[in-house]
This record gives C-alpha cells, structure tokens and sequence, in this order.
C-alpha cells in the first residue's frame, strides 16, 4: 500500500507540472468563468444555456485532461526508462499500474475540483438571491458523477497504454469514450428499425453490454431542466458508482495481466 | 502456462458480461427514466435526417448552447426573408434542445402561417407538421401550459373547422397551473364553436366566480378588467342563448316565440369556376346575404388525397414533424368574401408549381361555409350551428355531425386545369357551375363599393328578400322556410 502511495503521489506531481495539462485546465476554467456572457444567446433560457455551457466544457475538458494525462502514463516509465528504477525496488508490477492509475486520478479530481468551484462560484454570483446550498449541492452533483465518469475513461486509457502507443491509445480511448457516450441511443435507432436482422440486433446488444456506458453518468438533464422529480436518486448514484468501480477493477486486473507479460 | 493464462482472459470477459447483464438489467433503465432527455426515441427517430456531424453535436454536452446559437441564426434568416432555411433550424434545435418552449411555439407558427404562394394563401400541407411539432413541444414540455395552448390555437384559428380539436387542447392547457387568466377565456370560445354551449356558459360562469374571488382579494386594475370581460362575455353568450332561441329549441317550444334564427334563411348559395388561362381560375357565385362578414370556404385539391374529408383534411393525420410537404399533393384552400350579395375571385396557382403540382388525372372543387366559424352577427341569424341557415339546394347536415352547414362539390380535370387537348386556349372554356347558378347582370358590382345595408347602390333593386329584411323581430316569416 506504501509502494501504490508512493507511485500516487510522485503522478499527481509529475501531473500537475505538465503544461499541457495545466493550459487546459486553464481553458476550461476561464470559458466557464466568462460563460454568464453568452447567455444572451437564449431569451428565457438563459439560465439553463449557461448550465449547459458551463457542465459540457467541465466535462469535455475533463475528457480531454483524462486521456492526455493516462495515455503518457506507462509509455513515458519506459521511454525514460524510470520504469527499470522502479521496478528493481520492492514494487510488483500491479502496484505500479494500479499507483500511477490512483496518482492520475486524484490529479484528475484536483483539476476537476477546480473547474467545480470555478463553477458554483460563477452561480453564486449570478444567483445571488435564489442561491442556497441546496441548488449550490445539486449542481455540484453533476461535476461529481463526471469524476466517477472521467475515472472510468481513466481506467481505459492506462488499460490501453500497457500495449499500445500513446497515439493510438490516444483515438482509442477517446473512440471508446465517445461510442460509450453514443451506443445507448444508437442502440435504441437499432432496436426499433423493423428492417434489421435479428442477428445484428443482438450484436449491437452484446456491443452495448461489454462496452463501458459512459452515457449513464450524464445526469445534467434533471439539473438543466429542472421540471421533474428523480426517483430512487441515491440509489442510483450508488449503482453507477459500483459499476463503475466494478468496470475500473476490470480494467485493472486486465491491465495488470498484459503489463506483467510484458517486456520492458 | 497457457492454461493459465486463458482461464485468466476467460474470468475477465465473465466478469465484463456480468456488469453487462447488470447494467442493463438494473442501472441503465433507471437512468433512462429518470435521467436521460425525454422522447429520447422520438428525438432519434428524427435525427436520422440529420448528417452525422449534427448527430455527434446532438449527443455531446452543449445541446442548449448549440440550440441557442441555432436559433439566433434562424432570427437572422427570418429578418432576411429566407423562411425554408429556418425549418431545418427549427428541427434540429427542436431536437438539440426539446426544452425550447419559445422554438417550438414560434416553429408551429412559422410552418403553419409563413409558407404561403405568390397571393399570400397558406401551403396547408404543412398544417399537419405544425401540430405534431406542436403535440411533440407538449409531451416534452407537459408542465406548462404553453404548447398545449398554441397547438390549440392552430385548430382554433388557423384549421377554423374542428374545433373539438381546439377544446381537447385547450382543455389540456387549463389543467395546467401556469394558465394566465386571459388563455382561459378562450377555451370559453372554443366550447361555442365546437357547439357546446351549455358547457360554454356554465365554463364562464366559472370563470367568472373565480375572477370575481380574486378581484375582492386583490382590487388592481388587471383583476377587475379580467372580471369584466368575463362578465360580459357570460353576459353576451346568455343573451345570444335567449336571441338565437337555444333553449327553446332544446325545451321543444321553439316554434311558441319568435326567434332570431327561426325561420331558417335561405343563403341561396351558388358557384361557378371558370379556367381562364393553365392554373387560373375565376370562382364567382351567389350568396344571399349582404350585412358584410361571409367567407366562403373553396379547396381546390387531388380528388383521391389521401386524409381528405369533405371542405378539409385530417389536420392530424401525421405523427411526424416533416420538413417537406408531400411534393406531389395539390391543396389550395381560400376564402371567398362575399360582397353585394355574390363573390368573385381570380385564383392565380400558375406561379407556384411546387405548392400546385397537378400531378393527378382528377380534381374536387367543394364550397363550404359553416355558421359555426362566422362572425357573431351572422350567428345572431344563423344560429351557433346553422338551424337559421339553409339552401335549397345545398344545405348539408351529414359532412359536419349536429351541424347544418352548406357544401357544394364540382369535379374538374387535370386537363381542364392546365387547359390541354380539347380545352386548349382559342377552344373550348371550361367552366363548371352549381345548381341554380345566376350569371350576374351588367349593372352588378361594377364599383367595388360594399353596399351597406338601407344603403343599396343606384340601379340596384333587391329582387327577393335578404338577410336584412328577415332579420327584423315580428317581420313575419323568412323567405324560405327549411
């Protein structure tokens, strides 16, 4: 636990001096900080148009900081062959992997964490009068479950870093996150068009079931639009949030397998 | 080893199978309920008209920003005048963002009022579009009032017929806690229309309890003008009960007292269309009434349309929101103003062959005017569904159920239209008339003048009774007795 500490921690550094990471985080932070200004766009929308703004270039940019952070995380061990260094130590193989997954997370989580508080700041100030901590809660909710999301594209990325290039992981964990974020209401097009056979029905299916579902962490849609009443909300949340850790153990252990095989 | 090693991958794609069944047993139809945009289907069903790129940016998290920068630029095409570029706009923001109440009311009119030929008459073959946008926009945005109310008064104003459909909607957006008090009132409107008037005078006496609660709890200029108008018009609807003799008719004593609309008038309607050039054709006809306010109804459309019905069609007929109206169908629809008793009107369809393709061999012309769409004076004679009204040869009591309404119906043909083969300009003029039809004579609207009634014009006796004369209480019986 010591040795996947100390991996974490020497990630979450090497992390946060990255100047690629840190312009786009910074990026993100300054679009959602402006965001009140393009909220003219929308007469009697304006609030749910800087809602949605504001949440979807929080979570494309940390799309974005969770690929470019993990698809360099294993390969640059080895180019700078660190890698020999710390693996002639008391360190296994699966705590390195699973250390640097952990250091890229709780990095990803400080970015995050930031654009978040960028964001409840921006509301509090628009919303002066009707802010309470309830809606201020209730915003702070979606950014969360897009943590647990970006944990999960996390996991893909160092689960595709231990055998292919940067690149190539690069389109393939953001193809991945793009079809889990779109398969759901592909996969409905699918099921309803009468003139598909059957076989390609339940390919799409099977398709749906192995792919992570990267779309079911969007719960923006309640927030932006306020107008319904969620039911079994917690319970939800803790779902989403097993399965996700379920989905990130997966992963790993998949992960682990192929690094332990590997020639470094 | 190897075993090992497979046994290894065999567990982990279990264990991805398990999440699987897992997710989608239990955690994905709870997201798609609770979570995920409303008539996702719906919405998908019609993005595959929409390129992909639109697709990806439809699915992406911007949807709302996207679908505001969208409709600013539908504002900039509308200021320019380029209306076909705003439907795809309308569709895809609609799509984009199904929260856009503004969009969606703003589209229903756009579809069903702005698309118009060269004489400014609407391409009703968008009208269906207009209410499933509409019907769509209230699923979507079923807490509101607001699209059950304007889907309403597509069927109210602009269908102008069926107005069962109009109290269906309106009564919709009644039930809805966000109502203004001036949108109730109509739905008092529609209730008459629709020929509910007992209902329409019960729903405003309702109303105006209400408004009354709320003036003695609140005196501002707004509550007592809501309490007015809703006192006159109880007040308006009571009288016209008494006048128009509904509750005699409906006591059975209706022939004990004299009534406005007893005995029925004969509005002695006839028609006549001539084809004087391709696609132009004069209407001209008789109309036996001359206080100003008729209109008669003419279609001109494919004789075997598919959802036609006698003087319309089923405005519901189609679910889906189309941004194209089905290329091969003609429908015209116009209002004829009747003006010293006859009407007369130049129909120009030659400069507009996409809204008039004439692909058919047949066409139906139909005449139709019905009481319940008139202005209040002539229901005063008329009555709210036409026992003041008949014609001796076209009175009709079975295209409109509970209505007595006039409808007349001509045949022509392709050929006749387009003037082809035997009915080529220098041959023979096609020209087709309703029963009874009288030619006008010389001296006959040759000012357009609209001769007032006790005003009539010089050179210009009235040859039988009109309208005028019946209408006077105890002036004896009508012309025509039904």
């Amino acid at each position: 636990m010591k040795a996947i500490y100390a991996i974490a921690s020497t990630t979450v550094g090497e992390a946060i001096r990255r100047k690629v990471l840190l312009v786009i985080l910074l990026i993100g932070v300054l679009i959602v900080a402006i965001a009140p200004g393009l909220s003219v766009l929308s007469a009697r929308q304006e609030l749910t148009v800087l809602k949605s703004l504001t949440l979807g270039i929080i979570q494309m940019t940390s799309a974005t900081i969770a690929i470019v952070l993990t698809v360099y995380l294993i390969p640059n061990e080895i180019e700078r062959r660190t890698i020999y260094t710390i693996l002639s130590k008391p360190v296994q193989r699966w705590q390195f992997l699973v250390g640097k997954y952990m250091g890229a997370v709780a990095a990803l989580g400080l970015m995050m964490g930031l654009m978040t508080v960028t964001l409840l700041v921006v509301f509090f100030i628009m919303q002066r009068d009707q802010a309470t901590m309830t809606t201020m809660l209730e915003l702070a909710k979606v950014p969360m479950m897009y943590f647990i999301q970006m944990s999960l594209l996390a996991a893909v990325a160092v689960f595709f870093s231990t055998f292919v290039s940067p690149i190539v992981n690069f389109f393939m964990a953001g193809g991945t996150f793009v079809v889990g974020m779109m398969f759901s209401s592909v996969l409905e097009t699918i099921k309803t068009n009468s003139e598909l056979p059957q076989a390609l029905k339940a390919l799409a299916t099977l398709i749906h079931s192995i792919i992570p579902n990267f779309q079911m962490f969007n719960v923006q849609n309640p927030v932006i639009n306020s107008t319904s009443q969620i039911k079994g909300e917690t319970l939800q949340y803790v779902n989403l949030g097993l399965y996700a850790v379920f989905y990130i153990a997966v992963l790993l252990i998949g992960g682990i397998l192929i690094f332990d095989r590997k020639e470094v | 080893m190897k075993k090992r090693r497979t046994l290894q991958l065999g567990l982990l794609l279990a264990l991805l199978f398990v999440q699987g069944f897992w997710v989608r047993a239990a955690v994905f139809p709870t997201w798609t309920k609770e979570y995920s945009e409303k008539k996702t289907t719906e919405n998908i069903d019609n993005l595959t008209k929409i390129d992909p790129a639109q697709m990806l940016a439809a699915l992406a998290g911007f949807r709302e920003m996207i679908a505001g920068i969208l409709w600013v630029r539908a504002d900039a095409f509308f200021d320019e005048g380029n209306y076909d570029a705003i439907l795809p706009i309308i569709r895809l923001v609609t799509i984009l963002d199904p929260k856009q109440i503004d969009v969606y009311a703003t589209g229903m009119w756009h579809i069903g009022y702005n698309f118009t030929d060269e004489e400014s008459r609407s391409d009703r073959r968008y009208i269906p579009s207009a209410l499933a946008l509409g019907a769509e926009g209230a699923r979507a945005n079923d807490y509101t009032y607001e699209l059950f109310f304007e889907t309403g008064w597509i069927w109210y104003h602009k269908i102008d017929d069926d107005y069962e459909k109009a109290v269906d909607w309106f009564e919709q957006a009644n039930d809805k806690i966000d109502i203004q008090p001036a949108r109730r009132n109509l739905l008092g409107m529609a209730y008459q229309r629709a020929g509910k008037i007992d209902r329409a005078r019960e729903y405003y006496y309702e109303l105006l309890q209400e408004a009354q609660e709320v003036f003695d709890n609140d005196s501002r200029f707004h509550n007592l003008q809501n309490r007015d108008t809703l006192e006159q018009n109880h007040d308006n609807l009571l009288v016209r009960m008494a006048m128009r003799g509904h509750w005699a008719r409906e006591g059975g004593f209706i022939d004990e007292f004299q009534y406005d609309t007893e005995p029925p008038f004969d509005v002695g309607f006839s028609a006549k269309v001539t084809v004087e050039e391709p696609k132009v054709i004069t209407v001209e006809g008789t109309w036996n009434v001359r206080p100003v306010g008729t209109r008669v109804r003419f279609i001109l459309r494919d004789k075997n349309m598919e959802f036609a019905k006698p003087a319309g069609m089923e405005w519901d007929s189609d679910e889906r929101v189309e941004l194209d109206p089905p290329k091969d169908v003609t429908f015209l629809q116009e209002l004829l103003f009747v003006k010293n008793r006859r009407f007369t009107k130049r129909i120009d369809m030659s400069r507009d062959p996409t809204m008039y393709p004439f692909v058919q061999d047949d066409y139906v012309i139909e005449f139709y005017y019905n009481p319940r769409s008139s202005p209040p004076h002539m229901q005063d004679k008329f009555g709210f569904n036409g026992h003041g009204l008949t014609d001796k040869n076209y009175l009709n009591t079975d295209v409109r159920e509970g209505q007595r309404v006039i409808f007349a119906q001509l045949e022509i043909s392709r050929d006749q239209i387009l003037r082809r083969g035997t009915w080529e300009i220098g041959r023979d003029t096609p020209s087709m008339q309703t029963k009874g039809y009288v030619e006008r004579t010389a001296s006959e609207n040759k000012i357009g003048l609209i001769k007032l009634p006790g005003q009539l014009g010089e050179g210009v006796k009235p040859e039988e009774p009109t309208l005028l004369q019946s209408e006077t209480h105890g002036a004896g019986p009508g012309p025509v007795s039904d």
